[in-house]
């Protein structure tokens, strides 16, 4: 609870109390994007995971997508997929959407070697997601277990300005209408057919940049801290 | 390896100029991209960039404008803007504007440099111009031609085959094979020793081996028959029996399934195969008595015009190949009528105009065409010359040659008449041109002889042409009229983008794209009083004078043969499906080379009438 109450640059500080050394220490050591940036001057990493399931403390991390976002435009060259091998079969509900196979999976490498890369990309940075919960609660699960400590970022969720943006047209939102690629062709954006945690992370970036093009139409008057979830 | 953003990757692969990139460049590309996303009303290219960058529409659209804030061209999905890279592809275009919300690709052009460096085909999309494109359209279109032509003649003779085969036996009279094959109307016949071909005889053997030797038509056939028989198996191709048919000068081949005789293949059958030849058909012409006849042969048009198309044929081949035949039947048809109403009392010529004379015809067109009377014409004179000219244009309209709906036909008293009338006529339209004479140009400044006396003809011309030539207001008028199609600007998605920005779904290929260079042909010819009528013709020559040069006059050729092409290939597919053909092309029946091709054309025409207007304006034309 008292979480809430406390402004992520102290827990950020509580946090790095508990690491000594490491990647998550690393991390953690370089302060965060105030919230007064620009967005003109933002870098934002937009990531997406696929996992085995929706559980942070039982199901695991398959792979990670992520492409940076700088001078609000997408840079691919950034874009990065990796996957992660787990010591467990893939249950078949979960390979169902993100169809990475066993075969696949073992190809990865393992998320504790994974882990380091993932937080070096992200310190200092925005974490852009379609619902963050997934990823947030994934990647803190992952910090806690790995290096006993808890992961923070400021997070700018689509899902969440989506609602936002519903809510302020007065338009009832039906089952559905918030999932990412039924929000794209809102804004023209094309249809993906490939569904990887990469492709899924471009979705979001391209959905990203549409949003804040209807909110800002003056970008100089764009800032981190009207997209921030918390 | 897996490929990263193969979404990227294949839209790219997809759409010129990447489509041209070898598969490992074209997988490295995605990652050099930079992507942006424009509102709905933003500026295009986005204002404030870092360096300079080319820009691929991955959705929505884009408008460019001239300084007047005219539409110049209009992108979408797959639309690239080159116009940073120091590349010209927009000409006139000094700002943009996004009309829908658009996603953008970004890629800077110092790696375009290094792209087109290493990749000689992606080099040429950037490097080449205008009327080299044109020129390899052009080339292109002929070689598929041939291509095509050569694949008629990769069918089986099996299906070129008739007639069951005509057979008899070796012991059978020599009277006896003649009357089998006078009965059954064939020129050759296959004599059997069983079941066993044993030899065969011609029509050519019984005159020479039989009749001219004295050998008696008791004698059995074996006498006269020709053994050791060069066969072809059924599955043969045509292209290999015609040549097995050349080398051995024989004119008919036995075809066989293995040892069984399943037909005879004459040298005929292959023709007929090849192409309902133009030549053919002028043959038919001559031979044809009755109106009947020659309407069947003017029936067998538009598939002789769907052949041509189909063979190597070019736009400007098809177009004399079709006229050529008009002017044959309206020579028969003149015949036919004199042949019944007698010789013409006084000397004149038969004229015809518009397409016709200009020798671009289309097994469709309509038809133009005038009387031209020798001065010594009486008042009694008329109604032979009026019959006449009913005889033959009511002929022409039942060979499909439909009458003129302006009524520009030697029927009408008003274009039936004798060379000072004529001489009348023309002053007034030279010297005091109104939009009436305008509306006539295309017919009467086209005109050709076709029948009769030339030098009526020849005189008439060379006093035209001395009037209008160096004719600087007369030249103003023409230039004014041919201004007044224009083509279109180009594509956008399945429309056709036009100078008001105005969207349509199809496109009349014939009044926005042949017409007007058709019409700027005419001002040249007319104001260098040049003789051609044709219009590559008077191209050419007008490019050898000081009007044109050189460059646009084989830029304009090359247009209006890609233009042509497209039509004629357009109606082949209309006769091919047995549709009227008309000259209505739809975006979508388009390649995005042939988009890309016709936007060149078009590109040089508004060029040329810009050039036109800007020295019509400025009342420099002499």
């Amino acid at each position: 609870m008292l979480q809430r109450f406390l402004s992520q640059e102290s827990l950020r500080k509580r946090a790095l109390n508990k690491v000594n050394q490491g990647a998550l220490h690393d991390y953690l050591s370089t302060p965060l994007t105030s919230k007064k940036v620009e967005c003109e001057e933002l870098v934002i990493v937009s990531l997406d995971l696929e996992t085995t399931g929706l559980d942070p403390k039982r199901d695991k991390i398959l792979s990670y997508g992520l492409v940076e976002i700088r001078h609000m435009m997408v840079k691919l060259e950034t874009s990065r997929h990796q996957l992660i091998a787990i010591d467990e079969e893939i249950p078949e509900e979960s390979a169902v959407i993100h169809h990475i196979t066993d075969d696949q999976a073992a190809t990865g490498i393992p998320l504790e070697e994974a882990l380091p890369e993932l937080l070096e990309r992200l310190a200092g940075k925005v974490m852009l997601v379609h619902y963050s919960a997934i990823e947030q609660n994934f990647i803190n699960a992952a910090c806690k277990k790995i290096y006993g400590a808890p992961f923070v970022i400021p997070i700018i969720d689509t899902l969440v300005l989506a609602r936002q943006l519903f809510e302020r047209r007065n338009h009832t939102i039906q089952a559905g209408n918030l999932r990412l690629f039924n929000l794209r062709p809102r804004y023209n954006l094309p249809n993906y057919k490939a569904h990887n945690a990469l492709s899924d992370a471009l979705a979001t970036a391209e959905l990203f940049l549409a949003m804040a093009s209807e909110m800002f139409p003056q970008p100089s008057k764009c800032q981190l801290s009207r997209f921030l979830t918390r | 390896m897996e490929i990263e953003l193969v979404e990227i990757r294949d839209f790219l692969a997809q759409r010129p100029p990447f489509d041209v990139l070898p598969e490992e460049q074209l997988n490295q590309l995605p990652k050099i991209l930079d992507i942006r996303y424009l509102r709905r009303g933003s500026d295009f290219p986005p204002p404030e960039s870092d360096q300079s960058y080319i820009y691929i529409l991955r959705s929505g659209a884009v408008e460019l404008l001239d300084e007047e804030d005219k539409l110049v061209e209009k992108l979408g999905e797959g639309g690239v803007y080159t116009t940073d890279c120091q590349l010209i592809d927009f000409g006139r275009a000094i700002r943009g504007i996004s009309t829908e919300d658009t996603l953008l690709y970004q890629l800077p052009c110092s790696h375009l440099k290094v792209l087109r460096q290493s990749e000689p085909a992606f080099d040429r999309h950037f490097s080449e111009s205008i009327r080299d494109r044109l020129k390899q359209a052009v080339r292109t279109l002929q070689d598929n031609g041939e291509n095509s032509s050569l694949a008629q003649m990769t069918v089986e003779v099996s299906h070129l085959l008739k007639k069951a085969p005509i057979t008899i036996g070796t012991n059978s009279t020599i009277r006896q094979a003649a009357q089998l094959m006078s009965e059954k109307n064939v020129s050759s016949v296959m004599l059997m020793s069983g079941d066993r071909l044993a030899g065969m005889i011609t029509d050519r053997d019984l005159r020479k081996r039989c009749v001219a030797a004295g050998l008696s038509p008791e004698e059995p056939v074996s006498a006269i028959m020709t053994t050791d028989l060069e066969t072809v198996q059924e599955n043969t191709l045509a292209i290999q029996a015609l040549m097995t048919m050349t080398r051995l000068h024989v004119h008919h081949l036995p075809v066989m399934r293995d040892a069984q005789v399943v037909g005879m293949l004459s040298a005929t059958d292959l023709a007929r195969h090849q192409t309902t030849n133009s030549a053919f058909l002028a043959t038919d012409v001559r031979k044809a008595e009755t109106l009947q006849d020659l309407a069947n042969v003017s029936a067998r048009l538009p598939e002789l015009q769907f052949q041509l198309a189909n063979s190597s044929a070019t736009a400007l081949h098809i177009g004399e190949a079709i006229s050529s035949i008009t002017d044959s039947l309206t020579v028969r048809l003149i015949e036919m009528a004199e042949a019944e109403l007698g010789p013409a009392p006084v000397p004149y010529v038969w004229m015809c105009g518009g397409s016709q004379a200009r020798g671009e015809q289309t097994s469709h067109s309509d038809q133009d065409n005038a009387l031209l009377i020798s001065d010594q014409m009486k008042p009694e004179h008329v109604a032979y010359f009026e019959t006449l000219a009913k005889r033959v244009t009511d002929g022409l309209n039942a060979c499909n040659f439909v009458y003129c709906p302006g009524d520009a036909m030697a029927s009408n008293d008003k274009w039936r008449q004798t060379l000072s009338a004529w001489r009348k006529y023309f002053n007034t339209w030279i010297n005091k041109p109104d939009p009436m004479s305008l509306m006539l140009s295309s017919i009467f400044f086209d005109l050709r002889p076709v029948h009769g006396d030339k030098e009526l003809f020849l005189e008439l011309q060379s006093e035209i042409l001395d009037k209008t030539r160096g004719n600087g207001i007369f030249t103003a008028f023409m230039a004014a009229n041919a201004l007044q199609h224009r083509p279109p600007l180009g594509f956008f998605r399945t429309f056709v983008l036009i100078h008001d920005g105005a969207h349509d779904d199809t496109f009349d290929i014939k009044h926005r794209g042949i017409v007007p260079i058709t019409d700027i042909a005419r001002v040249f010819a007319l104001s260098q009083g040049l003789k051609p009528v044709n219009t590559t013709e008077r191209l050419l020559a007008a490019a050898e004078t000081s009007i044109l040069s050189r460059e646009m006059g084989e830029n304009l050729v090359d247009a209006l043969e890609f233009i042509a092409s497209m039509r004629i290939n357009h109606q082949a597919e209309q006769i091919r499906k047995g549709i009227q053909p008309d000259n209505y092309l739809a975006p979508d029946e388009l390649s995005d080379l042939e988009r890309r091709h016709l936007k060149d054309a078009f590109r040089v025409i508004q060029d040329m009438q810009e050039t036109l207007e800007s020295r019509y304006q400025g009342g420099r034309f002499r």
